[in-house]
């Protein structure tokens, strides 16, 4: 299905490459006064907006932001400009069976919604910090992202609204702007909306950057942004499946009946947990599918805070890895790949034959505390 | 600079400021002035101060006292007070602008969702003002220091508390352990507004011109240990606010100078 739509897409863009220059000028590509183009790249963004809104309407607004392991195919043909809204508020989550703290998210989630646009793409992005109200993921919303309904079928966090005011900011590692404009610290009840084009292709983090930004991103703020390159990746036509999986760390104690953030433990680099998409169950309790003989893409982020990830396929040789995620940074055969903390990579795999792969950090103490998930591959279809 | 300006044209929605004789002691204690190093790094350079004594509030405002003021001053209920000196938060928990109601809204439970600019008019009322910055981390320092409590034990009692504040049941004010300063939940219970909150890390008035973002920890920190790290926090999170941030777990109590004590 998903590769019948990639073939669909890359079939209409051919068509459209033959009828109409996709390349667009740069008096078409550039918005506001003071941007500028370097290298085909487009730089200089206007001035971020803070603002106070009153608004309590759907948290995460954008058609391509999903929930992980879910990547939103991207429909458009060349660029376009994203509407995107991500708030960020408090809620209780579950890491681990039965351990449960109230972590500080953007979305509801932890790691966050995915993002998905394509290289050039613009983002015009809105966040209201909503920290102290209680804000649910888990109720019907009319004019949200498929993250919502994506969530609801699967909400292995067993998120449960919460209150934890604090300032926070967002920091895309997919915008190239200056970061005391627009990653700047919002208090409670304040917006902030800023642009930023992504001008380079891959996966890239984004985080709360506001000081402890140790602790900031060890509550659970962060996420990924995957930026498809323009020219696509040379195996996008035999690409079956493509999963999205963020690694991170959790630094928890226990406190009372609960589980709280744990910063001596932050410090010393010792998590509690290590985990896939934000749950050390998140990939086994739901595994992801295949079949023999299918051709299986990664989108990897690992968040940290802290630690690397030497990320591993049991059974499995990459038979690509684009560093980052740029089709430049092409590497074959690889048995691992090895990211620290806020790199990156897609990798391609073909799925040897019927069977359960797991999917480790080959850190193996890593593995021990939870960076562990399992591919199911059925039967080979013709 | 705004913020101060905006700060006198505050202080005119008092109207005409209570001629009381004095604070009591009873609501107030003596904070005896001393040496203070200051937690926080400005300028690269540890600095000591030398602080005079002061008065500070046993405990935060309380709902009650905060509703005896707005009958006093209408002009600061949240269906008169100008939107230039709040957000649209401004005392939204309580069910009438003019009524308290249950649970954080209950009569004895600290005053939350209030402005900079209508705490420091309430203290100005009482006849006193907001503490200064370094007058309530000099105040919670030598609590810490006469009460002997380890650095881990108030890192921990902090970074449980700022993840998980527990907004939505606060306790009455004034409920926890005073201790030897006879001053009640200075943590633990709510943030506490001061008068100066954005002399660190702002842009603002661009007190440091590096503003504060990610990474700037360790320049602004002479020790590294849990206990200076959870005091930053503070610092840097007070640092971010608006002053007319209001939000479910910042209050204030109030200072007072000597001779305007009873």
């Amino acid at each position: 299905m998903q590769a019948r739509q990639l073939l669909l897409t890359a079939a209409s863009m051919t068509l459209a490459l033959s009828l109409a220059p996709l390349t667009l000028t740069a008096d078409e590509r550039l918005k506001h006064d003071g941007e500028f183009m370097v290298d085909g790249m487009i730089f200089g963004m206007p001035e971020a907006r803070v603002f106070e809104e009153d608004y309590d309407g759907p948290p995460v607004v954008g058609e391509t932001m999903t929930a992980l392991p879910h990547l939103a195919p991207l429909t458009h043909e060349g660029n376009k400009t994203h509407e995107v809204r991500l708030d960020t508020f408090a809620q209780k989550i579950e890491v681990a069976n039965g351990k449960t703290f109230n972590a500080w998210t953007f979305g509801g989630t932890v790691p966050g919604p995915t993002l998905h646009v394509r290289e050039g793409d613009r983002v015009v992005f809105t966040m209201k910090n909503r920290s102290d109200e209680m804000v649910s993921v888990t109720e019907p919303v009319p004019g949200g992202s498929p993250f919502f309904s994506q969530l609801n079928e699967n909400n292995y966090l067993k998120t449960e609204p919460a209150v934890s005011p604090m300032p926070h900011s967002m920091d895309f590692h997919s915008g190239t702007v200056a970061a005391d404009d627009k990653w700047r610290t919002i208090p409670p009840g304040q917006s902030i909306e800023f642009e930023w084009v992504a001008n380079y292709p891959g996966v890239f983090m984004y985080h709360c950057g506001t000081p402890s930004v140790l602790m900031h991103t060890a509550m659970g703020q962060y996420g990924a942004v995957v930026v498809s390159p323009k020219e696509g990746y040379d195996t996008d036509d035999q690409v079956d499946r493509e999963y999205v999986i963020v690694q991170s760390e959790y630094y928890l104690r226990k406190h009372g009946d609960e589980y709280r953030y744990d910063h001596t433990a932050a410090m010393n680099r010792n998590p509690s947990q290590v985990v896939f998409n934000g749950h050390v169950n998140a990939l086994n309790s739901e595994p992801l599918r295949a079949n023999a003989g299918e051709r299986v893409r990664l989108y990897l982020m690992n968040a940290g805070p802290n630690d690397t990830s030497s990320f591993h396929v049991i059974g499995a040789i990459f038979d690509r890895v684009w560093y980052e995620g740029n089709r430049e940074n092409e590497w074959r055969g690889m048995q691992t790949v090895l990211l620290g903390a806020s790199n990156s990579a897609v990798v391609e795999f073909i799925v040897p034959e019927e069977g359960s792969y797991k999917l480790v950090d080959h850190e193996f103490a890593d593995a021990e505390r939870g960076a562990a998930g399992t591919l199911i591959a059925g039967p080979r279809r013709q | 600079m705004r913020t101060t300006r905006l700060a006198s044209l505050s202080t005119a929605l008092i109207v005409c400021i209570s001629s009381q004789a004095g604070i009591s002691s009873d609501r107030a204690v003596r904070i005896d002035g001393g040496t203070f190093i200051q937690p926080v790094l400005l300028d690269e350079n540890q600095r000591t101060l030398e602080m005079e004594s002061f008065y500070l509030d046993r405990a935060q405002v309380s709902n009650s006292d905060f509703l005896d003021f707005i009958q006093q001053y209408p002009n600061w209920r949240r269906d008169q007070a100008p939107g230039l000196f709040r957000d649209a938060d401004y005392l939204k928990h309580w069910p009438e602008p003019d009524a308290l109601g249950d649970g954080v809204a209950g009569a004895d439970r600290p005053l939350t969702r209030v402005s900079w600019y209508a705490a420091r008019a309430y203290c100005q009322a009482q006849g006193g003002r907001l503490p200064s910055m370094d007058e309530w981390e000099y105040a919670s320092a030598r609590q810490r220091t006469l009460t002997g409590q380890s650095d881990d034990d108030y890192a921990d009692a902090l970074f449980a508390w700022y993840s998980n504040p527990g907004a939505e049941t606060l306790a009455a004010v004034g409920q926890g352990e005073a201790g030897p300063l006879g001053v009640h939940d200075l943590h633990g219970l709510v943030l506490e507004w001061v008068e100066d909150f954005e002399l660190l890390l702002t842009m603002g008035d661009q007190t440091d011109l590096l503003n504060g973002s990610c990474g700037d920890t360790a320049r602004m920190m002479p020790e590294f240990d849990a206990a200076h790290y959870a005091t930053f926090l503070r610092y840097q999170s007070r640092s971010n606010y608006s002053p007319r941030t209001t939000t479910t777990t910042l209050g204030f109590r109030c200072a007072y100078d000597p001779e305007d004590m009873k």
